[in-house]
């Protein structure tokens, strides 16, 4: 069971390894589309990565409404408590 | 300069051309898929079945169209398609590219625009047969990358859309985002159409002014191991600009066209 600030840190890791951001620019506000270019099929490509690091079944289902970072740690959260 | 009465020949072949596909999507989507259902075997076995019905329909297609006067074709290298696993991407001029590539390819799988699922006549082909939609994104790529670890050739091809005459390639980067995934070996297709017919905008009835010759060459497989060294994000995005620029080398900036339309 992690906790939003644990899943908020490999969400940084996996986001500065796959699309090498400087961590400075990944807040939980930061616009995953507008603020840190990352388009649809990047996103494939994070959900991935996420997969193997969470242990979490993400399907891209749970992903559509995610628009920022922190968006993205809820999402994840929600799957890993349930 | 043809005559006349073989340019009227060949808009009433490419009219008849038109209704018998509109007419072949129905007739296969409502009496001759429903009918298939009743042979035996599993899914699998039954879309297998249903997609070299479509190949072999379009092949029919391709043979009306050439016998008719409407286009002729040449194949270069069509031994190389069908292959387990195998993805097969091609530059996209006309509307007659995919049936042409489906006709001599064992089988494929295709990813295809989402509208086809919705058209009254293709949307009953197009599911039977397994065909991907290509939105949402997220979903084309998974369901493609699947569809090649089952071990199925798919075809894509990458502008998403019909090229626009003069424009330079713009290639969609999902095609490499799923090759690099699950591609066991990636083929490029080189379509060349002269004159070119039905580019994207073009009504039907606007035949170019000499019979469309198309030529398919199968290129060699492409080399993946590299790309799949670095992270995929920054791999499908290296992978894409080199096969834009692999076509773009191959055909002309302009996408496939060896001529400018109407002279």
């Amino acid at each position: 069971m992690q906790t939003k600030d644990e899943i908020f840190e490999q969400i940084k890791a996996a986001l500065t390894e796959l699309f090498e951001l400087d961590l400075g620019r990944i807040t939980p506000a930061a616009r995953l589309n507008e603020d840190l270019e990352i388009d649809s099929i990047d996103a494939v490509d994070l959900l991935d990565r996420l997969r193997r690091q969470t242990g979490a079944k993400i399907s891209a289902e749970d992903f559509r409404s995610v628009r920022t970072v922190g968006d993205m740690v809820e999402a994840v959260h929600k799957i890993v408590r349930a | 300069m043809e005559k006349r009465e073989t340019y009227l020949w060949r808009i009433a072949v490419t009219g008849t051309c038109f209704t018998l596909f509109g007419l072949g999507g129905l007739i296969l989507g409502l009496l001759v898929f429903p009918a298939m259902m009743l042979l035996p075997g599993d899914a699998a076995r039954r879309r297998a079945r249903t997609r070299g019905l479509v190949q072999r329909a379009f092949r029919l297609f391709v043979y009306v169209m050439n016998g008719g006067g409407g286009i002729s074709y040449e194949i270069q290298g069509r031994e190389r398609l069908g292959r387990p696993g195998q993805l097969v991407i091609a530059n996209h001029p006309t509307l007659v590219d995919v049936v042409l590539i489906v006709a001599f390819t064992p089988a494929p799988a295709c990813v295809v625009k989402v509208a086809l699922f919705h058209n009254p006549f293709t949307r009953r082909v197009v599911q039977a047969a397994g065909y991907i939609s290509n939105s949402p994104t997220d979903e084309m790529i998974e369901r493609s990358a699947a569809a090649l670890r089952a071990d199925d050739c798919l075809v894509m091809f990458p502008e998403g859309t019909r090229t626009r005459p003069g424009q330079p390639f713009a290639f969609n980067r999902g095609a490499a985002s799923v090759a690099l995934r699950a591609a066991r070996v990636l083929t490029p297709v080189y379509i060349r159409c002269e004159p070119v017919v039905l580019p994207k905008g073009d009504s039907w009835y606007k035949v170019p002014p000499r019979r469309p010759h198309f030529t398919l060459e199968v290129g060699d497989d492409i080399d993946l191991a590299s790309y799949r060294a670095l992270p995929p994000p920054k791999a499908s995005r290296q992978l894409n600009a080199w096969l834009q620029d692999h076509y773009a080398a191959r055909l002309g900036t302009s996408g496939g066209y060896n001529g400018t339309r109407g002279s």
